[in-house]
């Protein structure tokens, strides 16, 4: 009975130890005792990068668009004996446009003398990047799936072109385009320079 | 005699005694809640670019991890496509870098190439397998940002110990020589600096 009641008394005492430990850890001022369990981060196995295509390319870069968004699924209802889903995620990444200057012809640059005309094809959206480290996860409830997760992160990367168009990033771009043509072709010796660019 | 019931009483008083303590804590522990930091949202910029990319290389890598535990195993597997360019960076062009002999013959010196942009797209990214043990967890969405966050990472190692920059710089020799021939120029010869910038 004694020993017992000595088991029953440590029994006890632990679990005040770990009541008095975890609202101190909810609060983030002592570290949680998962965290201090796995301390390990996991790491992938070793696997070579194959390259599956290489393509000559001719795009100028004119402008970027920096973005965050908190994307939030809201909450998913599910059948009646599964648990509701909702994801919540910061999504970091960049808008790139400019122009695709393999679209340039032999008309495309007319020269006479000193004058030169070069005719663009429209500034257009030319990649959208939200990798992988761009995607942090904040609140993550319920069973999500990859394919899931995935249709998020498309549509986060949809989002990202649509403010960037909101901001005038294609207004921006010729205008860069048109700037930095100029200034390359003077330095080439040209005293009148016509940048002329298709509207999109 | 009388010791051992007196020592009871005084043994159950302290069991009442800590139960009422453990009890009081749960409620302060249910009470309060889990510490969220709020998530910060920097601010929109548009930032002008000069940049020139020239080669394009579209390569895959296998992500695989094994989470090997003695009450279970749990193993996933992705298959992760990434698209790098690379090019020059024209703004890096000074009025020294072009020199003009006569009206048709020019030398231009170009920067070094770098590699411009880095995009895995979630669109060309596949789970071809994720299994784990009855007393594990599934992987949850953090954790396969995570592992194909190391996986991106490599890709972006690996690709910058290939040849990329020197197709890159071909390409843009081969672009630039084709549009001053284009514009004019009968002789044109273009030279790369270094990384340090020098010619």
């Amino acid at each position: 009975m004694k020993r017992i009641l000595a088991v029953l008394q440590i029994i006890l005492l632990l679990a005040i130890l770990f009541m008095l430990y975890s609202p101190l850890a909810k609060i983030g001022l002592l570290p949680s005792l998962g965290s201090i369990f796995h301390t390990q981060q996991p790491r992938i196995d070793e696997t070579p990068v194959i390259i599956q295509q290489v393509k000559n390319i001719a795009q100028m870069f004119t402008q970027t668009f920096y973005d965050e968004y908190v994307y939030d699924t809201g909450i998913i209802r599910t059948p009646l004996l599964s648990v509701n889903k909702r994801l919540i995620f910061i999504a970091k990444g960049e808008v790139i446009s400019g122009f695709d200057l393999s679209e340039l012809s032999e008309k495309s640059i007319i020269r006479r003398d000193k004058s030169i005309v070069v005719k663009l094809p429209p500034a257009r959206i030319l990649d959208v990047v939200i990798n992988p480290s761009g995607f942090d996860t904040f609140i993550e409830e319920g069973e999500i799936t990859f394919e899931e997760s995935k249709k998020f992160h498309e549509d986060a990367r949809r989002i990202f072109d649509r403010n960037a168009r909101d901001k005038g990033i294609l207004k921006n771009s010729t205008e860069q385009g048109r700037q930095m043509l100029e200034k390359f072709f003077r330095l080439l010796g040209f005293e009148t320079v016509d940048i002329i660019i298709q509207q999109g | 005699m009388n010791a051992d019931p007196q020592k009871k009483s005084r043994a159950r008083k302290r069991l009442l005694t800590l139960g009422a303590v453990i009890l009081a804590l749960l409620a302060v522990n249910l009470a309060i809640p889990r510490k969220k930091v709020p998530p910060y949202v920097g601010v929109r910029t548009l930032k002008d670019l000069a940049e020139l990319a020239t080669i394009e290389y579209s390569v895959t890598k296998i992500v695989s991890y094994k989470d090997v535990a003695w009450y279970g195993d749990r193993k996933i597997l992705f298959e992760a496509a990434a698209t790098v360019k690379a090019g020059i960076d024209l703004n890096e062009l000074t009025d020294q870098d072009i020199k003009l002999d006569n009206d048709s013959t020019v030398t231009i010196s170009l920067p070094a190439p770098k590699i411009l942009l880095f995009n895995m797209k979630p669109e060309n990214m596949r789970e071809i397998f994720n299994e784990s043990g009855i007393l594990r967890s599934d992987f949850s969405n953090q954790e396969k940002d995570g592992l194909l966050s190391q996986g991106e990472k490599d890709i972006r190692a690996k690709v910058a110990g290939m040849d990329i920059l020197q197709r890159a710089a071909r390409n843009a020799r081969i672009l630039v020589e084709s549009w001053l021939k284009k514009m004019g120029f009968e002789a044109v010869r273009v030279v790369f600096k270094d990384q340090r910038g020098r010619p």
